[in-house]
């Protein structure tokens, strides 16, 4: 990595650590119930709030 | 990156959505509603309520279930007969004038399971849900309507997967989750654009390409049909004539089935003719009984004549893509709040297009605008 500029890795690291938890929320309550929906809702929730929190800081309440 | 790449793949998510963005809004905004269709339902007073019985009070033979809906409309054939899927003891009869239709005309009988007594004739086609469905699903088009919103959906496809590659030069400087809002408003629609699109991006990648499976459920049931009518005929003895079901047999037809497995629970029967049996049989489609088998329904096929049992051809695999695409589709399989991550993400996906719209307009009336500004100075 030069001065300044990332690499591949340190910009996609969250997108892929974000991407995996959708994939397991998505997969969890097709294979259970009950628990397994309450994981895949928690699973879910996390690029869902890092999503409404960049909108609250772009729209400039947050 | 090369320069020249780069500037192919921004070629390709410009235009891949430039020609989807306005289908996909109005998909995202019909979508919307259709994840609570269960909900707005029940609060509109359209759901229909079984009279309470003493418990195992015995169930009536599915016969007298179908002559009952028969009888609510006279002329029409039945189609299919399930159970409602949150009052075991309501049957649903779908019935239209020919077993062979596109089904669009059909219409429904919900018959009390213990009393054979019909509650209710529930209506699908009309109404304010009924015109965000079809805005969903086809257009008002039909098959032609389908495919066409699923060659919008491959353009989608292309587009996240164009957006992914060109959101690393872009964040080559900045840190994830980066907004600049101390810059102009233009990089500020960037950064959100930017942010929504990667942050919802597996989400939107499996509702788009289930969305895509979703508008082949034609294609792929028909292709099976084919399939299994092309077993039969080969087989000597089970190929069905076409005959008319005797009283008893659908019932029988039934209790056949789920004695051949008894592990598996009833989810619909399809009669002959229509697009999940065959011209001289019934189907009969078994779910597992775990959540994630009871998503998974394989038939067994019974003569309609002789009430013979036939081993269907084992389910392909595309429609095993196509039963597993429903659920990951429509978001209804993790109860209420699964509906409700389902919509908040619709919401971010709209601002996703919403802002590629706008980032796309600026960028074009500068590009305009820039021309004359340089004519201007010479004179």
């Amino acid at each position: 990595m030069k001065g300044g500029e990332r690499g591949l890795w340190a910009i996609f690291r969250w997108p892929v650590g974000l991407g995996l938890l959708t994939m397991i929320g998505l997969l969890a309550a097709l294979l259970g119930d009950g628990p397994w929906d309450a994981l895949s809702w928690l699973l879910l929730a996390a690029p869902l709030a890092i999503g409404v929190g960049g909108l609250l800081r772009a729209s400039g309440s947050g | 990156m090369a320069p020249r790449t780069l500037r192919i793949w921004a070629w390709v998510h410009k235009w891949t959505s430039l020609v989807c963005t306005l289908f996909m809004l109005v998909l995202c905004i019909s979508g919307l509603p259709l994840i609570f269709f269960d909900e707005i339902d029940h609060a509109t007073g359209n759901a229909i309520a079984t009279p309470a019985m003493p418990a195992g009070t015995p169930r009536a033979p599915l016969d007298a279930v179908v002559r009952a809906a028969v009888a609510q409309h006279p002329g029409k054939l039945p189609l299919y007969v399930f159970a409602d899927e949150h009052d075991p003891d309501l049957w649903l009869v779908k019935l239209d004038t020919r077993v062979d239709t596109d089904e669009r005309e059909a219409v429904f009988a919900a018959v009390d399971a213990r009393s054979a007594r019909v509650l209710g004739t529930p209506v699908f086609n009309e109404g304010l849900m009924h015109f965000f469905y079809r805005l969903h699903v086809d257009w008002f088009a039909g098959q032609g309507g389908r495919l066409f919103l699923g060659a919008m959906g491959l353009l989608l496809v292309l587009s996240i997967v164009s957006g992914v590659v060109l959101y690393a030069p872009f964040m080559r400087k900045l840190e994830f989750a980066t907004v600049r809002r101390d810059r102009s408003p233009q990089i500020r629609w960037l950064d959100l654009h930017n942010l929504l699109g990667i942050v919802s991006l597996v989400w939107a990648l499996v509702v788009g390409a289930t969305g895509i499976i979703n508008t082949w459920a034609d294609v792929i049931l028909k292709a099976w049909q084919a399939e299994q009518l092309a077993v039969l005929r080969a087989t000597p003895g089970a190929a069905a004539a076409s005959a008319p079901a005797r009283d008893g047999a659908v019932q029988q037809a039934v209790t056949l089935a789920l004695a051949s497995r008894p592990q598996s629970r009833l989810h619909l029967v399809a009669f002959p003719g229509t697009l999940l049996a065959t011209p001289g049989h019934f189907a009969v489609m078994l779910a597992g009984a775990t959540p994630f088998t009871a998503r998974l329904q394989e038939p067994v096929l019974v003569d309609a004549a002789s009430g013979r049992l036939t081993q269907a051809t084992p389910r392909p695999w595309t429609v095993t893509a196509l039963q597993l695409s429903q659920p990951l589709h429509f978001g209804d399989y993790g109860a209420l709040p699964l509906k409700l991550i389902w919509a908040l993400l619709d919401l971010l996906t709209i601002v996703v297009l919403w802002s590629g719209l706008v980032l796309w307009w600026r960028k074009r009336r500068r590009v305009r605008a820039a021309p004359r500004v340089a004519g201007a100075m010479t004179t």
